[in-house]
């Protein structure tokens, strides 16, 4: 169908629209007109993407200045395939109407694991290994030694070895083969997800991975993941060459503050320090060895570093698995300090700086304390200077070059530290060094860690508002809107939250505060170990799992708290009686039990015996495993999922907000908390077909404090007489529901309502209806 | 003296001669399965009518039939068989005060059903709803579908530890029960033709309580005992389709096979993958409908969509009778399923009086005297074999063959031709007064009025329903024709 959005021209591919689809356009619209930053929540399953991807495609077809490309940036492998799905579908659409092939291209781009097809590297498992693997074959060093062994003549066998000793290294033939046909050749038009790139790399007999590293220059569509472009390091490297005039698209973006502060913070521990040395030694051996074969190589780094760091980097198209953390500008202009030049220097210098490390973790009590003091302390110690710090990942990366080393997961733990040093000596601000004597879930075990973390989650993504045109920034669960802009720190033109029309009420929100027998029920700190609560708790889930058919999911606020309470549970008789009625699973902290707890409970949900899924706010299950339909009838969150906030990294970054942003400690704990739990009773509704129940377990949900900060599209069906149920009062609602949830329900049943034919979308009295939801802005 | 009739002319196709088949060496053998219910047909009675006295009669009794039925008492039917359930259903409550005592089950917000009108005024007219939600059902316009009449259909009742929740009254399975012994008899008198068997589970296993049979009074009784029953463990739903599967299979192939499951529990206990069963079910043509008592159970509703049945979940007691009642319809025939021509005996009626013969037992009740009133000289005779029954319809005793009388397969009949449904109208205002065409009460303009199209007669609800519900004819227009004659 083709509307008008706001008179612009929209190519929307299906023939039915949701209206808070047209609604979402027409801010989005306005946002692009106004070149400014977006924040807008919309429900899951209403659609987000395919509104996203018609309406800024539409809006590049129709003033293609104005917008020359979009960057959509997606959490997983599985949600940018689906990206690519949808734009390949408006594609088709869009050469249909117009009636001529459209000169689109859109690809997504992951790492080299995803898209390696290379005989034996693909094979491999992980992806620092494909990474490392790939290097080995296509380094500059590599492919110059191989092709002075080609020009020297055939090889014939292995004892004819080159000058060295060794047989002449070898190389990717899909690598060779691009770097042979050119630089330059242009990707044809088209839609590329994984797959397609791989298959296109097959029929040229090119390499996928850097086929499409190098069509970033030319799509109009880009899709991958965030750390592409918040991750500094690899944003250097991948993303730097975008043009200003992007838009800049977050999806699933409720958790972008925690992964930008991931990306700038290191956690070194005792045995990556031990590993550093042993790295340390094998490049002390490599030198010497160098040195008596070929010292000039050695020389030559030494001018290159003597020259500064600029033009190293243009070399470097393959050789980028070391980039470094972000540099200031001024950094990359200078010449590299007189103290590292020379490799003995620098292997020195490392040592010194490792032997530094291993002294401060020799601790027996918390230590904390700023970059600044951290560099005054080294000064003082060990007479390590802030200007050669800065350069040591550069310099590491550079020396690695030098040294022709192609094993580069082995080297990781001194990578780790060069980086550490670099960013202890760049940023001053928003950082802080804790060095705990062990950790926080084993108190008493000796394993000193230092945490080296970014407090600040502007930072990172500081970068990207900048440069960007527009960046919008949408989820499913963004409330309250205004902690965004507050925490990352930039201005939005636009703040909108959508509800969701439906056509029959089917989420039902409630909050159970009490048991049975009429005690409270919470997991507060104070009563989560009485065992009258954790007996409610668990006779409320007894009695939930008797009305509700195949899959419930259960979160608790942690690991531990989940243990204790299962424990309990076992004791008072609890998962008997559950076991009656459904079978039991667990999510843990290892991965592979976890996906097998699941592949479990998904064939037991649908051969209809039915299943519990026991799991933890903020774990795998609560960010990225939908439990859409018959999967998830029922979502409990036992508690509020506050974080642990006992935690020193967590005290030093509601202080920081507090000085830095003026975010209350409690507000800012609150909107956390809340976040994941909706987060986590949003896994139940992925559609306007599907129904779930969502029961928040605690009797603090009911405060207005906590119940205002929902997403509205849960608030609006948060009825006042839902919010202070019994056990018992809830299962009987439950009941009731559930059965009118299960009498048939169409399309026809939709349609007018929540789903609208071109026809009924411009229809004066939608538009009017339309109007008034955007005006529901918070 | 075997009648034989042709029900290949009785049911009209447009396009296809029927005489090929009349000519056949098997013409007498009448197939059920091949009726079409077609709308042209029903533009002119008259005329089906005269094809349905193409009765012809013959001697002829040398073929071999497969017997279904197996020896069994039969009990008389009663005047129960006419009883539309509707007048049923106060007696439902009576059952079973014995059933927990009335605090100890969950409270209800019985003022939350009761719904205001936009004035804030109570709905009054609650049964107007419930009368257009039973027309709607009627108005669903039959598409030219070929029906399965001669059905075989397995109803499956759990019997789960879920049975005894008291949500529906006086329990689930109390009222399942009730609702089952008003469908039984509904079944069986619109569809004379076709056998029903139940099959209970509990605790993980499936028994038959009682095989497919066509008479009602014995499922009844059946039906009765299940009530007293306890119920345990869970249900499980592979092995009572294994178990149905396993005696539909055998069922000839012109004949529709169909399993209802009336399922309360919300898990299933199987002892392998249910998939593969549902695989076997779609394989052998097997429409497996479900109907839940609690909630929508993905497997029950995947198993229906997978079999071409159908899913429904009750809201109440009154819901669930509408879809177990909506079962009563036969369905479309499945699409490869075969004409194949039965035979069928139409044995006369004796009575005391009038016939001198021989005092002798039934056939029914040979092993059972006690119950039977003792020898008589009344009964129905084979006409194949002159073994005594003394109810019908019934399959011989001694030869296998079905027997039954012409009422039966007329009643059948009206599945092919249907009344057509009334129109709804308004009462202009200010006319004179009105009353209905049946039952002579005023027609109020506050309710729903319903008009014949054809003889252009005016209906109140309650007539309308049971018209289409029972009569299947409509008087006004009967009256029309025959003062017209």
């Amino acid at each position: 169908m083709r509307l008008n959005v706001d008179g612009l021209l929209v190519y929307f591919p299906y023939d039915y629209i949701y209206p808070e689809q047209f609604s979402y356009m027409l801010e989005l619209k306005k946002g692009l007109d106004a070149k400014g930053h977006l924040v807008l929540e919309m429900p899951s399953g209403t659609g987000k993407t395919i509104s996203l991807l018609s309406l800024i495609v539409s809006y590049m077809l129709e003033k293609p200045l104005d917008i020359t490309k979009l960057i959509y940036c997606s959490r997983t492998v599985p949600e940018i395939e689906k990206v690519l799905e949808e734009l390949a579908k408006l594609n088709r659409f869009i050469e249909k109407q117009s009636g001529q092939k459209s000169k689109l291209v859109g690809l997504a781009i992951s790492s080299r694991k995803n898209l390696c097809i290379h005989e034996e590297v693909s094979q491999e498992r992980e992806g620092k290994v494909v990474d490392s693997r790939c290097y080995a074959l296509t380094a500059g060093y590599v492919r110059a030694r191989a092709a002075a062994a080609a020009a020297a003549g055939p090889a014939p066998g292995g004892d004819e070895a080159d000058e060295e000793g060794r047989a002449p290294p070898p190389t990717c033939q899909w690598f060779e083969q691009l770097e042979q046909d050119g630089r330059d050749v242009a990707l044809p038009a088209g839609i590329y997800s994984l797959q397609d790139l791989k298959q296109y790399g097959r029929t040229r007999g090119w390499c996928p991975y850097f086929v499409a590293r190098r069509a970033i220059q030319q799509a109009n569509i880009i899709v991958y993941s965030y750390h592409y472009l918040l991750d500094p390091k690899i944003a250097e490297v991948v993303s730097k060459e975008i043009v200003k005039s992007s838009v800049v698209v977050f999806d699933e973006a409720h958790n972008i503050d925690n992964v930008c502060i991931d990306s700038m913070s290191v956690h070194i521990n005792k045995r990556m320090l031990e590993r550093c040395s042993n790295n340390i030694g094998s490049l002390e051996k490599r030198i010497a060895q160098i040195k008596e074969t070929d010292a000039n190589r050695l020389q030559e780094e030494y001018q290159r570093m003597v020259e500064g760091l600029r033009d190293a980097q243009m070399k470097r198209q393959t050789d980028q698995l070391l980039a470094n953390p972000v540099l200031p500008d001024q950094v990359l202009e200078e010449a590299v300090p007189g103290n590292i030049r020379t490799a003995e220097h620098f292997i020195n210098f490392m040592k010194r700086l490792v032997e530094y490390l291993k002294m401060r973790l020799r601790v027996q009590h918390v230590v904390q304390e700023s970059p600044a003091g951290f560099l005054k302390d080294i000064f003082n110690k060990i007479c390590l200077d802030r200007k050669p710090l800065r350069f040591c990942a550069e310099r590491l990366t550079s020396m690695i070059r030098t040294l022709e080393l192609t094993d580069m997961a082995d080297l990781s733990p001194l990578v780790l530290v060069s980086h550490f040093a670099t960013l202890v000596s760049t940023y001053t601000r928003g950082f802080t060094i804790i060095v705990e004597p062990s950790d926080d879930k084993t108190p008493n075990v000796y394993n000193p860690i230092l945490y080296f973390r970014c407090l600040d989650s502007s930072l990172a993504i500081k970068p990207v508002f900048d440069r960007y045109q527009s960046v919008v920034i949408t989820s499913g669960t963004l409330s309250p809107l205004d902690m965004y802009p507050k925490i990352l720190d930039f201005h939005p033109v636009i703040v909108t939250s959508f509800t969701m029309t439906l056509a029959r009420p089917c989420i039902l929100p409630m909050i159970v505060t009490k048991g049975n027998d009429q005690v409270a029920i919470s997991s507060k700190f104070e009563s989560r170990e009485d065992p009258a609560v954790i007996r409610n708790y668990g006779n409320l889930l007894v009695d939930m799992v008797t009305v509700v058919p195949d899959g419930v999911v259960c979160f608790f606020t942690s690991y531990m708290y989940m243990e204790n309470v299962v424990s309990s549970w076992y004791d008072q008789g609890i998962i008997t009686q559950l076991q009656k009625h459904k079978l039991l699973f667990i999510e843990t902290q290892d991965a592979a039990e976890t996906s097998l707890a699941l592949l479990n409970f998904i064939k037991a949900c649908e051969n209809g015996r039915g299943a519990v899924l026991l799991s933890v706010a903020r774990g795998k299950v609560s960010e990225g495993v939908d439990f859409d339909h018959h999967l998830g009838r029922c979502v409990l969150m036992f508690g509020i999922p506050y974080m642990y906030t006992q935690s020193r990294i967590l005290k030093a970054r509601l202080e920081y907000l507090r000085d830095t942003f003026q975010i209350r400690e409690n507000d800012f704990l609150t909107f956390d908390a809340i976040r994941h739990a909706s987060q986590c009773v949003g896994r139940a509704m992925r559609g306007k077909t599907d129904y779930g129940i969502m029961v928040f377990a605690d009797k603090r949900f009911q405060r207005s404090d906590k119940r205002t900060k929902l997403p509205l599209w849960i608030q609006e069906h948060l009825k006042d007489s839902m919010c202070n149920l019994s056990t018992e009062e809830g299962v009987q609602i439950s009941k009731r529901w559930l059965r009118r949830m299960a009498q048939p329900f169409s399309r026809e049943d939709q349609l007018g309502i929540s789903l609208l034919t071109l026809e009924q979308l411009q229809s004066q009295e939608m538009q009017e209806k339309m109007r008034e939801r955007v005006t529901h802005r918070v | 003296m075997p009648y034989r009739i042709n029900l290949t002319q009785m049911c009209r196709r447009t396009s296809q001669p029927v005489t090929s088949r009349t000519q056949s060496n098997t013409s007498d053998i009448i197939s059920p399965a091949d009726a079409y219910c077609l709308n042209s047909a029903q533009k002119n009675p008259d005329q089906c009518e005269a094809t349905s006295r193409d009765v012809t009669m013959s001697a002829d009794a040398s073929q071999h039939f497969p017997s279904t039925a197996a020896h069994e008492p039969c009990n008389r039917r009663s005047s129960f068989l006419r009883r539309p359930y509707r007048y049923q259903r106060e007696t439902m409550a009576d059952d079973g005060e014995d059933e927990g005592y009335r605090w100890e089950s969950g409270y209800e917000k019985t003022w939350e059903v009761i719904q205001e009108d936009e004035a804030g005024l109570l709905d009054s007219s609650v049964a107007d709803l419930v009368a257009r939600a039973k027309r709607a059902r009627l108005h669903q316009s039959r598409p030219h579908v070929r029906l399965g009449i001669m059905r075989h259909m397995f109803v499956v009742l759990d019997a789960s530890e879920a049975m005894f929740v008291q949500d529906l009254k006086p329990t689930r399975l109390m009222c399942c029960i009730k609702i089952l012994e008003g469908f039984v008899q509904e079944f069986f008198d619109q569809n004379p033709i076709s056998q029903l068997g139940i099959i209970v589970t509990k605790n993980k296993r499936a028994d038959v309580a009682c095989e497919l049979g066509g008479n009602p009074m014995r499922i009844i009784e059946h039906l009765r005992k299940l009530a007293t029953s306890p119920c345990v463990g869970e249900p499980s739903l592979m092995n009572s389709l294994e178990l149905a599967a396993g005696a539909l299979r055998v069922m000839p192939s012109h004949a529709s096979r169909e399993v209802v499951v009336l399922m309360a529990s919300l898990t299933t206990c199987d002892p392998g993958n249910i998939n593969l069963t549902l695989e076997m079910l779609r394989r052998e043509k097997i429409r497996c409908s479900v109907i839940g008592l609690a909630a929508e159970l993905r497997i029950a509703r995947h198993l229906a969509q997978e079999t071409g049945g159908e899913y429904g979940v009750c809201l109440d007691d009154t819901h669930l009778r509408d879809l177990t009642l909506t079962h009563v319809q036969p369905p479309a025939a499945v699409a490869n399923m075969e004409a194949a021509l039965i035979r069928i005996g139409f044995p006369a009626h004796n009575t005391n009086a009038d016939t001198p013969g021989k005092l002798s037992y039934c056939m029914c009740h040979l092993n059972t005297p006690a119950v039977a009133d003792g020898p008589d000289r009344g009964g129905y005779l084979c006409p194949q074999c002159f073994s005594k029954h003394c109810e019908l319809p019934v399959d011989c005793a001694t030869c296998g063959l079905t027997l039954m009388s012409a009422p039966h397969l007329a009643r059948s009949y009206h599945h092919l031709f249907p009344l057509e449904p009334f129109v709804e109208v308004e009462q202009a205002p200010g006319g004179p007064p009105q009353y209905c065409a049946a039952c002579r009460a005023r027609l109020d303009t506050q309710r729903l009025i319903s008009k014949c199209e054809k003889c252009a007669e005016l209906f109140c609800v309650d007539c309308d329903l049971f018209i289409h519900e029972t009569l299947h004819v409509c008087p006004g227009c009967s009256r029309t024709t025959s003062g017209r004659r």
